[in-house]
């Protein structure tokens, strides 16, 4: 049997799957056999997120503008923290803001708690006018945020990119700079979606961001350029669906899978991702989930049985 | 749901037949004696095999629901109700969300258009037999007022269900009401002014149905709120705070 347990930036995940943030409430579902559970982005002051409609269905995905909806970081470390960290699985609180000193205060209120395990800083959502992204897309933003927020806690830093930017890899070296422990990529690649009938913008929010199978060629991208650029410990993530899938971003250079859209599909999902992901090392002859990191960065050392007779 | 229960994801149930009712479609699976919750509840619902159209579940609660079948009453709108008519089998899950808290005493259901679709099982339900006011935009959508109740008080577009319902003020019981939402709160006001209490079962487009996608606010308590958490059903004055 496979050993599927995986440490992450000093974490021990008994699986190597998450939850995309603000794809899962476990305080109304529970983890759902996740090894770690990842929250929706907190921010300073409470919001109610964006006006309906805040769902689109797309081919192999959705777009959402849900505009990071959640009750504000007071109500949050009072009544939420205290129940979030008796899951039973390592917790990542997601924080967000419009400035870095709003990441600061988030991030120390949320490392004071005890039982938080690392701490993602959201700077690519793409449901908000200003803010998140607009660090996000800005390198030296994106490192100082990083070295503000640094000074706040001894915690792992997680950076969570956005794929909706000219280079990854240079906004992913910029969160190492700043001194980012791991990266989660990607974030929703920004999307719209048009009323049929009345040719506006379906969603309340204008635009939206675009998630599920549609996008895993876009996030298998981002995750080894990534992973290439910075050498750091990723969280990868965008239309994972199955062990297969798992696998790919492993080998892109994941060392962490995030489940998210096809979680709102199927419930059962990480349950049965774990038993593929299981099989799959098996037939593969492959002991541990380690070893399948990063393999896509090494050539081929032999031929494998299916490119041999192959002409070449 | 509870976790574990959530956890184990859809179950796969055959259909028995779909038929049309009118502008609407009846679909009725073979249950394998699991759990049905309660009226107003709702499943997230796709069919066998997915149509590559529809990436995601339909919510839809029940038209009536026991250890041996499930019926829905469908407005087949486009690839993803269109899927489920035409499926040998449907896998879904549930029940989910909280269903209408049934009150001792009278009963008057009110029910607009595709929102006609749960009220038989509260008809089966209710005891005293409840009054039943309908509205539909043609004669074709009104065929289906018969599987509620043969009995229905029904009103055609342009005539608004509240016409009749106004003459029924003030009703000395409890009022549900499914429909669209203009229709919904003219009920709530209406119900609000005689001092009757009310609850209405809401609609919103859904990804997952158990919180995850924080996809279909309504408002709540004069906030924007997760249906599927908080309702579906809710307490007329949650809905009218603020509005």
């Amino acid at each position: 049997m496979p050993d599927l347990r995986t440490a992450f930036c000093g974490i021990e995940l008994d699986v190597p799957l998450v939850n995309g943030s603000g794809t899962l409430d476990a305080l109304v579902s529970g983890t759902l056999g996740l090894g770690a559970f990842v929250t929706k982005t907190v921010t300073l002051h409470p919001r109610e997120g964006n006006p309906p409609q805040r769902i689109a269905e797309t081919p192999a995905g959705m777009v959402n503008s849900i505009g990071l909806a959640n009750p504000g970081l007071d109500r949050f470390c009072e009544d939420h923290l205290p129940r979030l960290t008796e899951l039973g699985v390592p917790l990542v609180v997601s924080v967000g803001g419009w400035s870095r000193e709003e990441y600061a205060v988030a991030v120390a209120r949320v490392a004071a708690h005890p039982g938080v395990a690392a701490i993602e800083l959201n700077v690519s959502c793409p449901n908000v006018d200003t803010g998140c992204i607009s660090i996000g897309t800005d390198g030296a933003e994106t490192r100082a945020l990083l070295e503000r927020c640094r000074e706040e806690t001894d915690l792992p830093l997680l950076a969570k990119l956005s794929p909706s930017v000219a280079d990854v890899s240079a906004i992913a070296l910029a969160a190492a700079a700043g001194g980012a422990a791991g990266l989660v990529l990607v974030n929703t690649v920004r999307g719209m979606a048009i009323d049929r009938t009345t040719l506006r913008p379906l969603l309340g929010g204008g635009g939206g961001g675009l998630s599920g199978p549609a996008i895993k060629p876009v996030a298998l991208h981002a995750v080894y350029h990534a992973s290439r650029a910075t050498g750091l410990p990723v969280i990868g993530m965008g239309g994972v669906a199955s062990g297969q899938d798992c696998l790919e971003f492993l080998a892109a250079g994941a060392s962490v899978i995030g489940l998210g859209t096809a979680l709102f599909r199927d419930p059962s999902l990480p349950a049965r991702v774990t038993a593929e992901l299981d099989s799959l090392l098996a037939d593969r002859g492959l002991p541990a989930v380690g070893d399948c990191v990063r393999l896509a960065h090494q050539p081929l050392s032999k031929p494998s049985p299916q490119l041999e007779g192959m002409e070449r | 749901m509870p976790p574990a229960e959530l956890a184990e994801g859809y179950r796969r149930l055959p259909v028995v037949r779909a038929e049309a009712v009118g502008a609407y479609t009846l679909l009725v699976l073979r249950n394998d004696g699991g759990p049905v919750g309660s009226p107003g509840q709702f499943f997230m619902l796709r069919s066998v095999p997915e149509p590559a159209a529809a990436y995601l579940p339909r919510a839809l609660s029940a038209a009536w629901a026991d250890e041996r079948e499930i019926a829905f009453l469908l407005d087949v709108r486009g690839p993803g109700t269109g899927s489920l008519v035409t499926a040998g089998e449907v896998e879904l899950l549930g029940p989910l969300g909280t269903g209408f808290d049934l009150r001792p005493g009278a009963s008057l259901l009110v029910g607009g258009g595709i929102g006609a679709a749960i009220l038989p099982w509260l008809v089966r339900l209710l005891d005293p037999a409840p009054r039943v006011v309908l509205g539909f935009r043609s004669e074709r959508h009104a065929v289906c007022a018969a599987l509620v109740d043969p009995e229905a008080t029904v009103v055609l577009d342009p005539v608004v269900v509240t016409e009749p319902l106004a003459r029924l003020m003030p009703f000395a019981g409890t009022v549900y009401a499914c429909g669209p939402d203009p229709m919904l709160h003219a009920v709530a006001a209406l119900c609000a002014e005689h001092d009757v209490p009310c609850q209405l079962a809401m609609e919103a487009a859904m990804a997952c149905g158990f919180g995850a996608c924080y996809g279909c606010a309504v408002r709540i308590d004069g906030e924007w709120k997760r249906l599927c958490v908080e309702g579906p059903v809710l307490a007329a004055e949650r809905v009218m705070a603020g509005a």
